[in-house]
C-alpha cells in the first residue's frame, strides 16, 4: 500500500485547522518532495529551503486543493511550481541570459552530495528537463500517469509520449556509450 | 541495457530511503502551526464556470446594448441557434481551461495552446458554414473597427474573471493569461455577433474570429509582463 493512502483524508483536515493532520502530512510528503528536490539540485542546504518554502506555498494555498481530487499530484504541482521559479531565479541571480535548459544541464552535471542522487542524475542525464521529471515521478515516486499529468499540468497522452522519448533516448544513449552496470550499482 | 534494466535502476533509486533531518521536518511544522486555522475550500469546477460564462454573457449583451442589436436582428432563428449555442460552448469549454489552470493538480485534456486552436479552429468552421456572401467591401477598414470593438469588450470580461478566481494559485501565469485572454475574445466575439450586421464571409471569419487569438495572446503578453515586472522588483528589493 502506497504511504499515501490517506493524504486526501488529512488534507481535508488540515483545511479545517487540525494540527495533528498538518503535522502527520508535513512527516509523510516531506520525504518525497525532499528527493524530488534533491536529485534535481545535488545539495541538502537548497533542498531543505525548497521544501520550507514548497510547505509555505502549500500552506497559504491549502483551499485549492478539492477532497475530491487526488492529493499527491497537488504537492507535486505546488513543488514543481517552487522548483521551477528557484531555477529561473538562479539564472537572472548567476548566469544572466543562459536558459533554464542549461542550468538543468549544469545541476546534472554537478558533483552531488548524495551518490544515490548522482547515480540517477547521470542515467537521466540525457534527457531534457520535462522528460526527466516524468521519468523521475512516474518510475522513482511510483505515481500513475494521470497523477503524473497532473503534476505536470499536462495531459495523459503527453505523459505517455513524453515517456516513450525519454525510454527511447535511454536506449540509443546506452547502447552508444555503455552505462556501466557497476555505475548502476551506486543506486542500489 | 534493456527497458527492463532501466526500470531497475529507477526501482533501486525509489527503494533509496531519504535523509531527512527531523528538525527540518520540526522547523516546516511549526512555521505552518504558527498560522493554522479552517479554509474554505475553493466551490466545484462547475460552479466557476458557470459564473465565468454567465460574466462573458452579461458583458457581451452589455456590450451589443450599447451599441445595438443589428447582428442578431439580421439573422434568422437558425442562424442565431448555431451561433450562440457554439459561443456558449465554446465559452463553456474555454472557462473550464480556466478553472483548471487556477487550481493545482488540475487534470487537462488539451493543452492551453492546442486548447486554443481548437476553439478557433471550430468557431471558423461554424462561421464558415453560416456565411457565405464572398464580398470582400471595405474589408480593412471595417474589419480594424470590429477586431479592436471585439478586443476592447474581452478586457472587462478577463478582469471580472480574474477577480472571480481570485482565491486560485495559477501554477503558470502565462497560460492562464492566455486562457482568460481567450475567454474575453469570444465575449468579444458575442458583442459582434449581436452587434455587427456586416454578415461578409471574409470579414466575419477574418476580423471576428481574430478577436479570439489576438485576445489570448494579448493575456498571454500582459501575464508575461506583470511576473517579469514582479521579478525585477524582487530582484531591486534583494540589492537594496
Amino acid at each position: 500500500m502506497r504511504p499515501d493512502s490517506n493524504l486526501e483524508t488529512l488534507m481535508a483536515r488540515y483545511q479545517q485547522g487540525d494540527p495533528d493532520a498538518a503535522a502527520t502530512l508535513v512527516d509523510q510528503v516531506s520525504p518525497q518532495l525532499h528527493r524530488f528536490f534533491i536529485v534535481r539540485l545535488g545539495n541538502r542546504a537548497d533542498a531543505d529551503d525548497l521544501l520550507q518554502e514548497t510547505w509555505l506555498r502549500i500552506h497559504k494555498v491549502r483551499h485549492t486543493y478539492r477532497a475530491s481530487e487526488p492529493a499527491l499530484p497537488w504537492f507535486y504541482a505546488i513543488a514543481r511550481h517552487i522548483r521551477v521559479d528557484h531555477y529561473r531565479k538562479s539564472v537572472r541571480n548567476t548566469l544572466g541570459e543562459r536558459n533554464l535548459e542549461a542550468i538543468s544541464k549544469d545541476a546534472a552535471t554537478a558533483p552531488a552530495e548524495y551518490d544515490r542522487a548522482a547515480g540517477l542524475e547521470a542515467l537521466l542525464a540525457p534527457l531534457p528537463e520535462s522528460q526527466r521529471e516524468v521519468i523521475e515521478m512516474l518510475k522513482v515516486e511510483g505515481m500513475s500517469l494521470e497523477e503524473v499529468a497532473r503534476a505536470t499540468s499536462s495531459s495523459v497522452g503527453s505523459v505517455k509520449q513524453k515517456v516513450h522519448r525519454a525510454y527511447k533516448k535511454l536506449r540509443e544513449t546506452i547502447s552508444a556509450t555503455g552505462f556501466k552496470r557497476d555505475q548502476s550499482e551506486g543506486l542500489s | 541495457m534493456k527497458d527492463e534494466d532501466i526500470d531497475d535502476v529507477l526501482k533501486r533509486a525509489a527503494r533509496a530511503p531519504v535523509e531527512l533531518e527531523q528538525e527540518t521536518l520540526q522547523r516546516v511544522t511549526d512555521s505552518i502551526k504558527l498560522s493554522l486555522r479552517p479554509v474554505r475550500p475553493l466551490p466545484p469546477n462547475w460552479v466557476m464556470a458557470g459564473g465565468l460564462v454567465l460574466v462573458c454573457g452579461a458583458v457581451s449583451v452589455a456590450g451589443a446594448a450599447r451599441a445595438g442589436f443589428l447582428g442578431f436582428e439580421k439573422m434568422d432563428i437558425f442562424e442565431r441557434a448555431l451561433i450562440f449555442s457554439a459561443l456558449i460552448a465554446l465559452a463553456w469549454v474555454a472557462a473550464i481551461g480556466f478553472v483548471h489552470e487556477m487550481i493545482p493538480g488540475s487534470l487537462r485534456r488539451l493543452s492551453p495552446g492546442a486548447l486554443l486552436g481548437s476553439v478557433t479552429v471550430t468557431l471558423l468552421a461554424v462561421l464558415a458554414f453560416l456565411f457565405r456572401d464572398y464580398r470582400t467591401d471595405h474589408f480593412l477598414s471595417l474589419g480594424v473597427i470590429c477586431l479592436v470593438t471585439g478586443l476592447v469588450h474581452s478586457v472587462p470580461v478577463v478582469l471580472l474573471s480574474w477577480l472571480l478566481l481570485r482565491r486560485g494559485f495559477a501554477l503558470n501565469t502565462i497560460t492562464a493569461g492566455l486562457v482568460a485572454g481567450m475567454l474575453g475574445g469570444l465575449a468579444g466575439v458575442g458583442v459582434l455577433e449581436l452587434h455587427c450586421p456586416n454578415f461578409q464571409a471574409a470579414h466575419v471569419l477574418v476580423w471576428h474570429t481574430a478577436v479570439v487569438p489576438v485576445s489570448g495572446a494579448a493575456g498571454a503578453l500582459v501575464a508575461w509582463a506583470l511576473r517579469f515586472r514582479t521579478s525585477l522588483n524582487e530582484r531591486s528589493s534583494r540589492k537594496i
